[in-house]
């Protein structure tokens, strides 16, 4: 059995086992049957390690502050049974790690994954630390999670996702509130482009656009919204 | 030629090759190739003259044109995208559902007449007219419904979103229809439709 | 790519359009709850709820919610009545001589051979007897068994089984953390659950987002009309609390 199954297009059903703990987001939670515990997660209990949260550099601290300024809060669901998870009626994608390729995804998109995944938070932007505290705000960067082992992973979308390959020779442009993650090595640059403001349509203020190279497979929204 | 395709419900793939196409601006989620993206005016494309028209009418529909070679995906908040095939017809449609316009179809601003008074849409629409493929959205799939004189038909304005063909609007506003109203909805009325034709209507009320 | 367009003949009867929309074929009368109908063919009337008041046997013996009349209305006469309600899903059940406690909000239109009565739950009603009834969810309704645990806000309804308890989930009420949270008012919203058993089937949505319920708004506010002064402060900080915590 899966250990993570659609049930439909928005909830996810996990298997929770000893052993197999599931980190989910704050509030998705659903409905659950057996004998299920939920708790914060934080540094220490954290299974495999939420790197960037607890120690790490200066840089990665405030990552952490500004992530949980995000609403990122994790919980663990603990225990033996099985647990519904869905967040604000968004469409939930399962991806499977077979352990060869990392999942590159936007911090607050993560509904659910096995507790057991390594995982470490990267900023991706422009204007250093600064920016990374206003990078929710000002849309200039946004906060990566990688999750690399063996085990699933459910993510959040508002809209269908859809997916886009990417090769050396094809490269694919993607607008930053539509990007979910991205699958195998993947450069994402992200840029400032003059033009892109005409496509993009946005007032004032600059737009970003992500400029993807690489061989692996980008996930993308059906919405220019974030949420 | 460019060709319009769905990418399941919610994503239009629109693949040009040397050709340019109108998209609502903003509605870009990814390409690839080489694609250029331009404001389309004010005017929609129309010119000077549908730039004035827009803003006295103020139906503003903001376009920008796309062009080169490669795919453009396209989306809209995640509304259900329908592509509506037009041979030399006229599509009436609210600019908020307008995705995308292919080349060879012009826009217009048309007035819809007294429909708009007391609703939340308008006094004017827009029209699409030409031959091509034109990718209007909704909140929820969108519902085709045929008019004809045998069986006329009632819709709540908050869930309209387009009409196809030769049909006269006309107002219900008995007391009994004021009845279905729920709170907080605006309408004190609903939209019949006689004629022949076609109507796209939504799931949600605006 | 294009689909092809329906009429009064091709329209489903009593089915969906699709997942967001049903068709009603209405022949004998319907309650429905205002403001759902998007589209209709033929000749129908829409007489609201409160019009009848006890004149009309057969409505008042149907229809036992004083609280939610205001919100109803009743569909007469023939023809093909298409319902969507905000986009959220929707879809018709029957009840086979059967009991049904379902969220207010949820509930779209009832055939006029169920009754209904107010649940003592708060914003629940309870369908009863033999017919068909419309909902909607957001997100699609999942149908589980007892013994199990759902989020309030996630819970639709419940048929046969007895009403739920509430689960307090005993870890986490010791945690150090959880009591922190507590004092700073900072909840994990996962503390409480509604607890099934029994037999019956629990209908959840995909979604921890409540769908509005206005009549269960004028029920709180009457309700706070009884609060002292220092009890309103207290119900206004945790309104506070709850609104900033979305998302």
């Amino acid at each position: 059995m899966p250990q993570f199954e659609n049930v439909n297009s928005k909830v996810v059903k996990a298997q929770v086992r000893p052993g197999q703990q599931v980190a989910s987001r704050r509030g998705a939670m659903l409905a659950y049957v057996g004998e299920v515990s939920f708790y914060p997660a934080n540094a220490s209990n954290a299974g495999g390690g939420m790197g960037g949260m607890g120690g790490g550099s200066g840089l990665m601290r405030m990552a952490g502050r500004a992530m949980a300024g995000e609403h990122t809060a994790l919980m663990v669901g603990d225990g033996q049974g099985e647990v519904y998870y869905g967040y604000a009626g968004m469409c939930a994608e399962i991806i499977h790690l077979d352990g060869s390729q990392p999942l590159t995804a936007e911090s607050s998109r993560l509904l659910a994954h096995d507790l057991s995944l390594n995982s470490s938070v990267v900023f991706l932007g422009r204007g250093g630390v600064r920016a990374m505290a206003g990078a929710a705000a000002t849309g200039e960067g946004l906060f990566t999670t990688q999750l690399v082992g063996v085990g699933e992973v459910a993510l959040l979308a508002h809209g269908d996702v859809f997916r886009l390959e990417v090769r050396p020779d094809r490269p694919i442009v993607v607008d930053p509130q539509a990007y979910v993650g991205h699958v195998g090595q993947v450069s994402l640059n992200v840029s400032l482009n003059v033009s892109w403001r005409n496509a993009v349509g946005r007032g004032s203020g600059e737009a970003i656009q992500l400029q993807a190279t690489g061989q692996g497979t980008v996930l993308v929204q059906a919405s220019e919204q974030k949420f | 030629m460019t060709q319009f395709r769905l990418q399941g419900h919610k994503v239009l793939a629109v693949t040009v090759e040397g050709e340019t196409f109108r998209a609502v601006t903003g509605a870009m989620v990814a390409y690839d190739g080489t694609v250029s993206f331009k404001h389309a005016g004010s005017g929609g494309g129309e010119g000077l003259r549908g730039a004035i028209k827009r803003r006295v009418t103020g139906e503003s529909l903001a376009l920008m044109e796309c062009s080169g070679h490669g795919t453009v995906y396209l989306a809209r908040e995640a509304a259900d995208i329908t592509v509506v095939p037009l041979a030399g017809d006229t599509l009436l449609v609210e600019s908020s559902s307008v995705l995308a316009v292919g080349p060879g179809l012009r826009t217009d601003v048309q007035f819809t007449g007294l429909r708009g008074a007391a609703s939340q849409q308008g006094l004017f629409t827009t029209s699409v007219t030409g031959n091509g493929e034109v990718a209007i959205v909704s909140d929820g799939p969108a519902v085709v419904l045929e008019v004809s004189p045998q069986y006329p038909l009632v819709v709540d304005p908050d869930a309209y979103v387009a009409s196809l063909g030769r049909m006269t609007q006309s107002f219900v506003t008995d007391i009994s229809w004021r009845n279905v109203v729920g709170e907080g909805s605006g309408e004190a009325f609903s939209l019949r439709f006689d004629g022949t034709g076609i109507v796209y209507i939504q799931p949600a009320e605006r | 790519m294009s689909q092809q367009p329906l009429n009064p003949y091709t329209l489903p009867a009593d089915d969906n359009i699709n997942p967001y929309t049903y068709c009603i074929e209405l022949q004998k009368p319907w309650f429905m709850q205002k403001g759902r109908m998007i589209a209709y063919y033929g000749q129908m009337s829409f007489e609201a709820l409160s019009r009848y008041s006890s004149m009309d046997a057969m409505v008042a013996s149907r229809f036992s919610s004083p609280l939610y009349a205001h919100d109803w209305v009743v569909a007469t006469g023939h023809g093909k009545l298409i319902l969507g309600d905000r986009g959220y899903n929707i879809n018709s059940y029957d009840l086979d001589d059967g009991n049904l406690t379902i969220r207010a909000a949820n509930l779209l239109a009832f055939q006029t051979g169920l009754q209904l009565k107010q649940s003592i739950v708060p914003g629940f009603l309870t369908l009863i007897g033999t017919g068909k009834f419309v909902a909607s969810s957001n997100g699609p309704v999942i149908f589980l068994e007892p013994p199990v645990r759902v989020d309030p806000q996630a819970l639709v309804g419940w048929a046969d089984c007895p009403s739920p308890s509430h689960h307090y989930d005993a870890r986490w009420m010791q945690g150090f953390l959880a009591m922190a949270s507590a004092a700073f008012g900072r909840e994990s919203g996962e503390e409480r659950q509604f607890d099934f058993t029994g037999a019956g089937t629990v209908l959840m949505q995909s979604s921890e987002n409540v769908m509005e319920d206005p009549a269960l708004l004028r029920t709180v506010q009457a309700q706070a009309e009884a609060l002292s002064l220092p009890q309103m402060n207290t119900l206004a900080a945790a309104l506070t609390r709850r609104s900033q915590q979305q998302y």
